[in-house]
């Protein structure tokens, strides 16, 4: 009996020694790979005082700058005024011809959801770092909206990309859950809007952040004011897609009136300014005084007329047109994506003007009877070699003239851009003649019936004399002196140099698409026109102004697909991509 | 119970044991992937391979294995022994054609037989470039048994060596017989432009300096360049002869020596062409870079075409162009003037676009602040000893009608601060109001053939009168 116990307990014994054996000799591997790193941070080692909270902020950008070349390729190469070059790759011509594959690499939104992930986890952790007192109330109102509001505008390029998609607002565990419909459902569309509108509206803080704030710094030589989103602006959008234009119209208004960047005017603080005909210190398309009928004066440089959008160094004139811009810097990451983009002579030179775009800019005519709009052929494209490119995003790689220096921007938002979209709400809510005088000549000369001079008494002419937010006073007079708060603005097509367009018959209809094919001309290529196609032709509930024109881009340049394209673009469910990764 | 025990420390120690083993380091597994061709370089998989051992031979003679036995990454293609029997003996015994011999068949980088492009022409370390065709060919050999890869690239076996060969320029230096050879050898030394000698002054010696020096390599095509393809049409002394004699009575200069040789460099311009066209290839018209068309007529090839490094020539008895293809007009845009008699203030380049739709460029001089404004040319390339007839698109889209008159020759006179000595002149004419319309001016004649000529626009008497030019077109007229 005793025999028993004991070989019992020698052989549990044994048992428990092998096992253990067992046990060390399979997890002593995964021990001596596992090590933590010394150099990275676990969660609860972060967010414990505000710069915490800024760095958590500021990277989130960094991140957010990762989207940039697929915001540009899908909301241009699914439009109709980029196109596919020799080199464009198959899932490029695919985005181009509206036929996506599930293996297409620019269609996997995970990218979007990282940096949705990334800020779900800050605004988290910003929420316990309020109950814990770890930075003050305003501290936290201002990273809190900032945060959110770029988690929106994901949101509704996935809307305007995907249609419909998972709407998360809390930090997940894992990534590819979201694929996971029973999990994550999908909104469609419209609910994702009415989330969006309701979420952005109710944060209590809507301004940049306050000038004393420790995120309103001077990094690597980039004031940091115009790298965070402008809330308004986005508000704006949002009101816009949904369709309330008072309110879109109010939010936009409130972004013409901010408080200028330091040493801005504030008469030229996203005023869309005329021309300064003496001295070319402008962003207008303009010639040398005098010169206007000789083509070779035409002012196109990096630091001096229309063309100093997106050549020039973040300086005063350009405070005053751009809203919201990232920089791309050769010295930090994330490395510049466009040269290698656009490119012909230093990148791949994957992309081109259409045929159909190079028409719309060659069927304007300017003021001094030149057969082109200057925007076009002079500026957003060149023909290099005997090619079309697209300019925009590498003046400054161009100009830099080394291999090596990428510099080169994220062009989100600026004055056009508002001041065509303000004109879109406004001319929706009914105020046709406003949103003509933006588009066109400008507020000082629509509103003029008399045709009155600065020497004349201009007391009662150059303002709309209308409520908020449709209050513009561009009175400019000598006796008694008016220099009124938008006399200088001259409408976007006004300070391109050319000839207004007429609005022919319903002026609602005539004058939005005024504006949407202004939008083309001045906007090309900055990553706005699938949208607005699609805003436009959802609104109207008109299929065809959408599906027309990719058929006008894929039958110009010969495609045997563009009546194919056309029928299946003409049902709304074919203008989203696949949700699929 | 003892046993039970050592079975069970048997146990125990196995355990142990399979503990210790299963930690093995996954970095040293992962450089050891048991491919022994992987431990070699080029150079010894070549040496140790004997169907090509007379060529591993070469390797080591010239020294090329230590440039295949360093880390880049290179692609061989050897002949097979058999093929090496076929070289010349004077290439084998002369160690400096032998070098370039063995570079010949080695390329930078490893190219694979198996390709995405049907064909690339890839450049090897002797700087001439060879026709790859995948998996079949190199240049004319064809390859036996592809893919041989050691460490440091692959190597492809081949049924025939790959003989450097002459390129175009070198082809023509060396067989300099015929008298159009010896005409394109001569442009070493003649002018043709201005700009010709210019750079033979500035031209540093060297393998290059052909290149520069030649009249025909810098004018009409480099043929002395590897990267590029070309095909020229050698034409035998007697249709040579006739074709310069056409062209003689229409480039006559001073000298009869200078017009043989300018006769001579006007009917050659047209024989070159980008593109090496194999005979199957020709096309039944080619034009020249300079608007010559012509007809290929292929019953006048002589012999087999001689394919060379860069391109094909073709010796052809004659190549018949006629007068009316090989005469070309001049075209002078008006916007693209050699200079002015006034102040540049007035002078617009305008963009237009006429009621047809179509784009173009004009100069128009709106208010000259002077009598007599004018606007100065110069013909690009040299006009023909013939009679011309002279044409003019000049539109006027201002509110009043104006006059303008055409001059050529003459010179600028200091004291009257005017054009003067001109040895043509056209009427003053009045340019009417949005007339896209070509007007005839009249003619003139040519007796020397130049490009010296100054040809102006002169404004009318009036200083408010204005001037305007789309383009001049002077059509030359056969004899």
């Amino acid at each position: 009996m005793i025999t028993t116990i004991r070989k019992t307990t020698t052989k549990s014994i044994v048992t428990i020694v092998t096992a253990f054996t067992l046990l060390f000799s399979f997890g002593s591997c995964q021990d001596y790979l596992d090590v933590q790193p010394e150099d990275k941070l676990s969660g609860d080692q972060v967010y414990r005082n505000v710069y915490d909270a800024d760095a958590a902020v500021l990277g989130i950008y960094g991140k957010f700058m990762g989207l940039a070349e697929k915001y540009v390729v899908l909301n241009e190469m699914r439009a109709d005024l980029m196109t596919t070059t020799r080199n464009s790759s198959p899932y490029l011509k695919q985005l181009s011809q509206h036929n996506v594959s599930a293996e297409n690499t620019y269609i996997n939104p995970k990218q979007f959801y990282e940096v949705i992930q990334n800020c779900n986890d800050a605004l988290k952790n910003f929420d316990i770092m309020l109950a814990d007192k770890k930075f003050t109330q305003s501290q936290y109102d201002q990273r809190y909206a900032d945060i959110a509001c770029i988690r929106t505008w994901i949101y509704l390029q996935l809307g305007i990309q995907y249609g419909t998609v998972p709407y998360i607002t809390e930090p997940i565990e894992t990534i590819d859950d979201v694929k996971n419909i029973n999990k994550y459902p999908r909104l469609p569309f419209d609910q994702l809007l009415d989330k969006l509108v309701t979420f952005t509206e109710a944060l209590t803080y809507k301004n940049i952040y306050d000038s004393q704030s420790s995120l309103l710094v001077t990094v690597d030589g980039y004031d940091t004011r115009k790298f965070f989103i402008n809330k308004e602006c986005l508000l704006g959008d949002l009101e816009l897609w949904k369709g309330n234009y008072l309110s879109a119209a109010s939010h936009y208004k409130n972004v013409m009136e901010e408080t200028p960047a330091a040493g801005v005017n504030t008469f030229d603080n996203y005023r869309v300014k005329f021309a300064e005909v003496i001295t070319n210190e402008d962003l207008a398309v303009g010639y040398l005084r005098n010169f206007e009928q000789d083509a070779t004066t035409l002012v196109n440089s990096d630091t001096k007329g229309w063309r100093s959008i997106f050549g020039r160094s973040r300086d005063v004139l350009w405070n005053s047109e751009w809203i919201w811009s990232l920089p791309f810097d050769s010295n930090f990451a994330p490395a510049n994506p466009f040269i290698a983009f656009f490119s012909k002579t230093g990148g791949d030179y994957l992309a081109k003007p259409s045929q159909r775009a190079m028409d719309l800019w060659n069927s304007n005519t300017q003021n001094n009877d030149f057969p082109y709009d200057a925007r076009g052929p002079k500026f957003t494209y060149n023909i290099v070699g005997g090619d079309p490119v697209i300019m925009k995003y590498i003046y400054k790689y161009q100009a830099a003239n080394d291999q090596f220096k990428r510099n080169g921007d994220w062009f989100l938002y600026r004055a056009a851009k508002l001041h065509l979209r303000y004109a879109e709400a406004a001319n929706r809510d009914k105020q046709y003649k406003l949103a003509n005088a933006l588009l066109n000549i400008g507020i000082k000369n629509s509103y003029n019936p008399l045709n009155l001079a600065q020497t004349n008494n201009v007391t009662n002419a150059m303002q709309t004399k209308l409520p908020f937010p449709y209050d513009f006073d561009a009175r400019i007079g000598d006796f008694p002196n008016f220099r009124a708060p938008w006399h200088r603005n001259i409408g976007v097509r006004g300070r391109a140099y050319l000839k207004a367009v007429p609005v022919v018959g319903d002026s609602l209809i005539s004058i939005e698409n005024n504006i949407i094919n202004e939008a083309a001309l001045e906007l090309a290529y900055e990553g706005n026109r699938w949208e607005d196609l699609v805003r436009v032709a959802r609104r109207r509930n008109d299929p065809a102004f959408l599906a027309d024109k990719i058929f006008d881009k894929l039958n110009k340049e010969g495609n045997a697909e563009a009546t194919v394209v056309r029928t299946k673009l003409m049902n709304p469910n074919n203008w989203y991509l696949p949700f699929t990764w | 119970m003892i046993s039970l025990k050592i079975n069970y420390k048997r146990l125990f120690v196995g355990l142990l044991t399979i503990a210790l083993v299963s930690c093995s380091n996954p970095w040293e597994d992962r450089e050891n992937n048991g491919d022994a061709n992987l431990s070699v370089t080029l150079s010894e998989a070549i040496t140790n391979t004997t169907e090509v051992s007379q060529f591993g031979q070469l390797l080591v003679q010239t020294g090329y294995d230590k440039v295949l036995a360093a880390s880049k990454t290179y692609t061989v293609f050897v002949p097979t022994n058999e093929a090496m029997d076929q070289v010349d003996d004077a290439i084998l015994n002369d160690p400096e054609a032998l070098k370039k011999f063995v570079a010949n068949h080695i390329a930078l980088t490893a190219y694979s037989s198996i390709r995405t492009k049907a064909q690339e022409k890839i450049k090897m370390l002797g700087d001439k470039y060879l026709l790859f065709k995948g998996a079949t060919m190199i240049d004319d050999a064809t390859i036996v048994t592809a893919d041989h890869y050691a460490a440091n690239g692959v190597f492809h076996i081949i049924n025939k060596a790959l003989t450097p060969k002459l390129n175009i320029w070198q082809y023509i230096n060396s067989n300099s017989g015929s008298a159009m050879s010896q005409y394109l050898l001569s442009l070493k030394n003649i002018n043709i432009y201005t700009s010709d000698a210019e750079a033979k002054a500035n031209a540093v010696p060297g393998a290059l300096a052909d290149s520069l020096t030649n009249s025909y390599l810098k004018n009409v095509y480099n043929l002395n360049n590897e990267k590029n393809s070309y095909t020229l049409f050698l034409m035998q002394d007697a249709g040579y002869s006739t074709e310069v004699d056409k062209m003689k009575p229409y480039l006559t200069v001073a000298t009869p020596e200078g017009t043989a040789a300018l006769a001579s460099y006007f009917t050659v311009r047209d024989m070159a062409f980008p593109n090496a066209y194999e005979l199957n290839q020709l096309p039944a018209t080619l034009t020249s870079r300079f608007g010559v068309e012509f007809p290929v007529d292929k019953t006048q090839i002589v012999g087999n075409p001689i394919h060379l490094s860069n391109g094909v020539i073709y010796i052809m008895k004659k190549v018949d162009v006629s007068l009316t293809k090989r005469l070309l007009t001049t075209k002078i845009e008006g916007e693209k003037n050699y200079g002015y008699v006034g102040t540049r203030t007035p002078i617009l380049y305008r963009d237009r676009i006429d009621p047809f739709g179509v784009l173009f460029n004009d100069i128009m001089v709106q208010t000259p602040a002077r009598a007599k404004f004018t606007l100065t040319y110069y013909a690009k390339d040299i006009m023909y000893s013939t009679k011309y007839k002279v044409y003019w698109r000049a539109i006027n889209d201002q509110s009043g009608t104006f006059q303008q008159q055409l001059a050529i020759g003459g010179n600028y006179d200091v004291t009257t601060n005017n054009i003067v000595n001109m040895t043509t002149t056209f009427p003053l004419i009045t340019v009417p109001f949005k007339n896209y319309d070509e007007i005839l001016l009249g003619e003139f004649t040519k007796t020397n053939a130049n490009n010296t000529d100054l040809i102006s626009l002169i404004g009318g008497t009036s200083s408010t009168s204005a001037l305007t030019l789309d383009y001049l077109k002077f059509v030359p007229v056969l004899k």
